[in-house]
C-alpha cells in the first residue's frame, strides 16, 4: 500500500508536465473559441461605470438593442490595434457598443479614449476581472455580441481583425 | 572586446560546472572539486558583473543592452535593468547558484566527503542545465548590428527602489531550495543506515531560501501597493502565485526539519518537501517565462524555452521523484503524535501549508487543464482564492499561536490551559479595544483581528517569560506574522475608497480627514515629465497633517504613462491619493484611499525576516558542532 502511495507524486507530477507540454507544441488559436454561454442570457452585472457617477447596470445597458460587449484594456496592445473596428461598429454601423474595462487603470483608460476616440455608449469599470470571470473571459481583447433581448449570440476571443469584423456584421443582419 | 569576455566567462563556467559533475562523481578528489567550485563561482561572477558593465556604460553593440536600457536611465535602474529582463536575470540566477553552490562545499569535513560530493554532484546539475539553457536560448551577450544610437528604454513602472532589489532576493529564495533538492537527493542515494545528519545540514539553506522570500515576496507586494495604484497590494496574478507556493512548502519545510531533528519522524515527508519546493520553483519559472499563462510580469517570448524549461524540469523531476518513490522506504517512521504536543502542531501547520500550495497551484494550472482537454477557456482569480485559502489557512493561524508554548512529546491539557490563559486574556482585551476604536464588525475581519492578537500575545508571552530554550528567531518571526495578519485583515476589511472629480480649492471627506485640493502644477524628472496634483489633508480640528503630491508621468522615451500614487503613512494608517486624468473646467478624477494599519503588513515582513536572519545563526552553529 505505501509503495504505492509514494509513486503518486512522480505519477501526478509527470503527468501535469505532459499537459504543459502538450499546450507548448499545439497550435493554440485562442480565436477558436465556443462559449458556453451561447444562446443564454448575458451575465448581469452592476459595476462603477467609467464615463459617469452613475452606477453601470447591465440589466438596463443590455436590452432592447442589439449590443456589442467588448472587453478591453490600455495595457493590452491587440486591443489598441482592434480599435479602429470598435469605432466602426458604432460610427458606421450605428450599433450600441458597450465597453468594459478590465483590470486597468481609470485614468489611463480615460486618456487612452480621448487619444483614440470613445465609440463606447458606456464602460464598466471591472478592476477585479470579476465581470470577466462571470462571462467566461480568457483573455482580451473578447467580444460578443448580444441580441436585443440579451442573449448571447456570438463571442470572440481575441483581436478583431477585418474578417472578423465582416463576420459579426454578418451575424447582425442575420439577428436582427 | 568586453563582450567576448562576457561570453568567453560564460563559457568558462560552462566548462567549471562539467569539471565539477565529472569530479565529484569520483572519491578523494578534493582537490580538483575545490578548484572546480571556486572557478565556477568567480567565472559566473565575471560574466555577471560583466553584463553589468556593459549596462551602466549603456554598450548598445549588445542587444540585450540596446532592448532594455537608454542613456538617460538612472545609475540604478541601469544596474537593476540587468535583471529586469529575461537573459540577464538567468545570469543572475546562475550567480545566486554558484553560490549556494559553495556553500555547500563549505560543508566538508573529513566524516561526510561521499554525501558532500554527492551534493555537489546535483547541484552542478542544476548549474548545468540552466548554463546550457543560458547560451542556447537566452546569451545576453548578443551583439547587434548596425550598432544603434541610443537604447529603446526601460519600463518606466519597473523603475523603482523596491523592484530594484525584489529579483535578486526571491532569487536567493529559490535557489536556496536548490540546495536542499541536492542534499534530499544526495540523501536518497546515501546508504541511509550511515546514518549523516542530512537534516543539520538542510536546514540553514531552507532557513536562508525561506527567510529571502519572505522578504522578496513582501517588497514585491509593497511595490504593487504604490505603484499600481490600486491601494491593494496581492493580485494572485500567476507570478505572485510562482513565488508564493514554494514559500509556503518551506514554511512547511521550515518546521518539519525541526520534527526530524528533535524526534527523527517525518524524515520522508522532508525528503519529498525539499524536492518539490525546489521544482515548484522551476515550474514557476516556466510558467512566467514561457508565455504558456498570461500574467502582468510578461518577458519576451520564445517557445523554444518553454520547451527547454520543460523538458529539463521533467529530467531533474523523474529523476528525483523515482529516487524517493524507490528509497524513502528506509525513511519511514511509525511514530505515533499526540495532538496536544508541539510535533502535533507542527504536523497541522504541515498538512495546511500543503493544501494551500495544492489549492494555489490547482488555480493557477486549472485554466491551463481545461483548455487541454476540453478545449475551453477560463480564467481563475482572485475570488476563488480568497473563498478557498482563507478558510484553510485560518486553523492554521489559530494552531500556530500556541504551537511554540506546546512541549515536545505530550502535553497536560490542564497545565496547557494555564499557560495560554494569560495570552487569552490579552487577546481578548487587545481585540475589545482594536474593535472600540475602529468599529467595524464584520465576521471575517473580527476573527482575522482575533487571530492576529491571538499569535501576538502569545509570542510576547513567551518573550516575557523569557524561556531559552525557545529560539529568539522563532518567536520574532512568529510575532511577525502576528503583525501581518493584523495589518491583512485590517487593510482588507476597513478599507475606504473614494473616487471623484475635483476641481481646485474643492474638498472631500475620508474618514476623519478633510482634504483640499490645492493646484496643479508641472514637474521635470531626470527621464519624464508629470503633472502633479497638490493636497492638503486636515484632521477634524482643522490643523493640517501633510501635504500629498500624487504625479501623473509621461516618460517619452518609452512612450508610457504612470501614475505615482501620494502616501502618508503612521502606525494606524495609510492616506493613499492618485491623480487621475482632467483639465482646468472639469476638473480631475482622484481616487482616494483610507487603509487602516497597512504598514503593519511591511512590519510584519519584515519581522519575520529579522527573525529569519536570527534563526539562521543558530542553524549554522549547529552545523559548525556537527563538523
Amino acid at each position: 500500500m505505501k509503495n504505492q502511495l509514494i509513486k503518486i507524486p512522480t505519477i501526478l507530477f509527470l503527468s501535469i508536465l505532459l499537459v504543459l507540454f502538450y499546450l507548448l507544441v499545439i497550435d493554440r488559436d485562442p480565436s477558436k473559441l465556443p462559449s458556453n454561454l451561447l444562446n443564454k442570457n448575458a451575465p448581469e452585472f452592476v459595476a462603477d461605470s467609467l464615463l459617469d457617477n452613475e452606477k453601470f447596470l447591465s440589466k438596463k445597458e443590455l436590452n432592447n438593442n442589439i449590443t456589442i460587449v467588448n472587453f478591453f484594456a490600455t495595457w493590452c496592445a491587440p486591443c489598441r490595434e482592434e480599435h479602429v473596428y470598435i469605432k466602426r461598429f458604432s460610427s458606421e454601423k450605428k450599433i450600441k457598443v458597450i465597453g468594459i474595462n478590465y483590470k486597468d487603470n481609470p485614468e489611463k483608460a480615460i486618456i487612452w479614449l480621448k487619444k483614440l476616440g470613445n465609440p463606447y455608449s458606456n464602460i464598466a469599470i471591472d478592476k477585479k476581472g470579476k465581470i470577466a470571470i462571470d462571462w467566461g473571459v480568457y483573455g482580451i481583447p473578447e467580444t460578443f455580441l448580444i441580441n436585443s433581448s440579451g442573449i448571447i449570440k456570438y463571442r470572440h476571443a481575441g483581436q478583431i481583425t477585418k474578417k472578423i469584423y465582416k463576420k459579426f456584421n454578418l451575424l447582425i443582419k442575420e439577428i436582427n | 572586446m568586453v563582450v567576448t569576455l562576457g561570453n568567453l566567462t560564460l563559457w568558462l563556467s560552462f566548462f567549471f560546472s562539467i569539471f565539477q559533475f565529472y569530479n565529484s562523481q569520483k572519491k578523494n578528489n578534493l582537490k580538483l572539486i575545490s578548484i572546480a567550485v571556486k572557478g565556477l563561482l568567480i567565472s559566473s561572477l565575471l560574466s555577471f558583473l560583466i553584463l553589468v558593465y556593459l549596462h551602466v556604460v549603456s554598450d548598445f553593440s549588445v542587444l540585450n543592452v540596446f532592448e532594455n536600457s537608454h542613456t538617460t536611465k538612472p545609475f540604478l535602474y541601469k544596474v537593476s535593468g540587468v535583471w529586469g529582463n529575461h537573459e540577464g536575470s538567468m545570469l543572475l540566477w546562475i550567480i545566486v547558484l554558484t553560490i549556494f553552490n559553495y556553500f555547500i562545499y563549505k560543508l566538508y569535513n573529513n566524516k561526510n566527503l561521499v554525501f558532500i560530493s554527492k551534493t555537489l554532484s546535483v547541484q552542478s546539475f542544476i548549474i548545468l542545465g540552466f548554463i546550457i539553457f543560458t547560451i542556447l536560448t537566452s546569451n545576453p551577450f548578443e551583439k547587434i548590428f548596425p550598432v544603434p544610437a541610443n537604447g529603446l528604454g526601460f519600463n518606466p513602472i519597473l523603475q523603482d527602489p523596491a523592484l530594484a532589489i525584489h529579483p535578486p532576493l526571491l532569487y536567493i529564495g529559490y535557489v536556496g531550495l536548490s540546495a536542499a533538492f541536492s542534499l534530499s537527493v544526495a540523501t536518497l542515494n546515501s546508504n541511509a543506515k550511515q546514518e549523516i545528519p542530512w537534516f543539520i545540514y538542510m536546514k540553514p539553506f531552507v532557513m536562508a531560501a525561506w527567510t529571502f522570500l519572505t522578504i522578496g515576496i513582501a517588497l514585491g507586494s509593497l511595490w504593487a501597493y504604490y505603484e499600481l495604484g490600486w491601494g491593494g497590494w496581492w493580485f494572485w496574478d500567476p507570478v505572485e502565485n510562482a513565488s508564493f507556493m514554494p514559500w509556503l512548502l518551506a514554511t512547511a519545510l521550515l518546521h518539519s526539519l525541526i520534527v526530524v531533528e528533535k524526534r527523527k519522524s517525518l524524515q520522508a515527508w522532508v525528503l519529498l518537501l525539499s524536492i518539490l519546493a525546489f521544482l515548484l520553483s522551476v515550474v514557476g519559472t516556466f510558467l512566467v517565462r514561457s508565455g504558456i499563462l498570461t500574467s502582468v510580469h510578461t518577458f519576451a517570448l520564445d517557445p523554444s524555452r518553454g520547451i527547454y524549461i520543460l523538458a529539463f524540469t521533467a529530467l531533474l523531476g523523474g529523476y528525483s521523484l523515482i529516487l524517493f518513490a524507490s528509497k524513502s522506504k528506509f525513511y519511514f517512521n511509525n511514530n505515533f503524535f499526540a495532538f496536544f504536543s508541539k510535533e502535533g502542531a507542527i504536523l497541522v501547520n504541515n498538512i495546511i501549508m500543503t493544501i494551500v500550495c495544492a489549492t494555489v497551484f490547482l488555480g493557477t494550472i486549472y485554466p491551463l487543464l481545461i483548455e487541454a482537454f476540453t478545449n475551453n477557456k477560463i480564467s481563475v482569480g482572485e475570488p476563488y482564492y480568497n473563498s478557498t485559502v482563507i478558510p484553510i489557512i485560518l486553523p492554521a493561524i489559530l494552531v500556530m499561536g500556541v504551537g511554540p508554548i506546546l512541549s515536545w512529546g505530550k502535553e497536560n491539557k490542564f497545565l496547557l490551559l494555564k499557560k495560554i490563559l494569560p495570552s487569552i486574556l490579552m487577546t481578548v482585551l487587545m481585540t475589545i479595544f482594536f474593535l472600540s476604536i475602529y468599529r467595524s464588525y464584520t465576521f471575517v475581519g473580527v476573527l482575522g483581528v482575533l487571530l492576529a492578537f491571538w499569535i501576538i500575545s502569545n509570542n510576547l508571552y513567551l518573550f516575557y517569560i523569557k524561556r531559552i530554550y525557545h529560539s529568539v528567531g522563532m518567536v520574532t518571526a512568529h510575532l511577525g506574522v502576528g503583525f501581518l495578519i493584523l495589518g491583512i485583515t485590517s487593510s482588507s476589511v476597513l478599507q475606504e475608497e473614494k473616487i471623484i472629480r475635483m476641481n481646485i480649492d474643492h474638498n472631500v471627506e475620508i474618514n476623519k480627514y478633510n482634504i483640499v485640493f490645492k493646484r496643479i502644477s508641472e514637474v521635470k524628472g531626470p527621464n519624464y515629465i508629470a503633472i502633479q496634483g497638490n493636497f492638503e489633508i486636515y484632521d477634524k480640528k482643522n490643523n493640517i497633517i501633510t501635504k500629498l503630491k500624487p504625479q501623473n508621468r509621461f516618460y517619452p522615451i518609452t512612450n508610457n504613462f504612470t501614475s505615482e500614487a501620494s502616501i502618508h503613512t503612521n502606525l494606524f494608517r495609510d492616506l493613499y491619493i492618485v491623480l487621475g486624468e482632467g483639465n482646468q473646467n472639469d476638473g480631475w478624477v482622484v481616487r482616494i484611499y483610507y487603509n487602516p494599519l497597512v504598514a503593519w503588513i511591511w512590519i510584519g515582513a519584515f519581522t519575520i525576516f529579522l527573525g529569519g536572519i536570527l534563526s539562521m545563526r543558530d542553524n549554522f552553529k549547529k552545523v559548525k558542532k556537527i563538523s
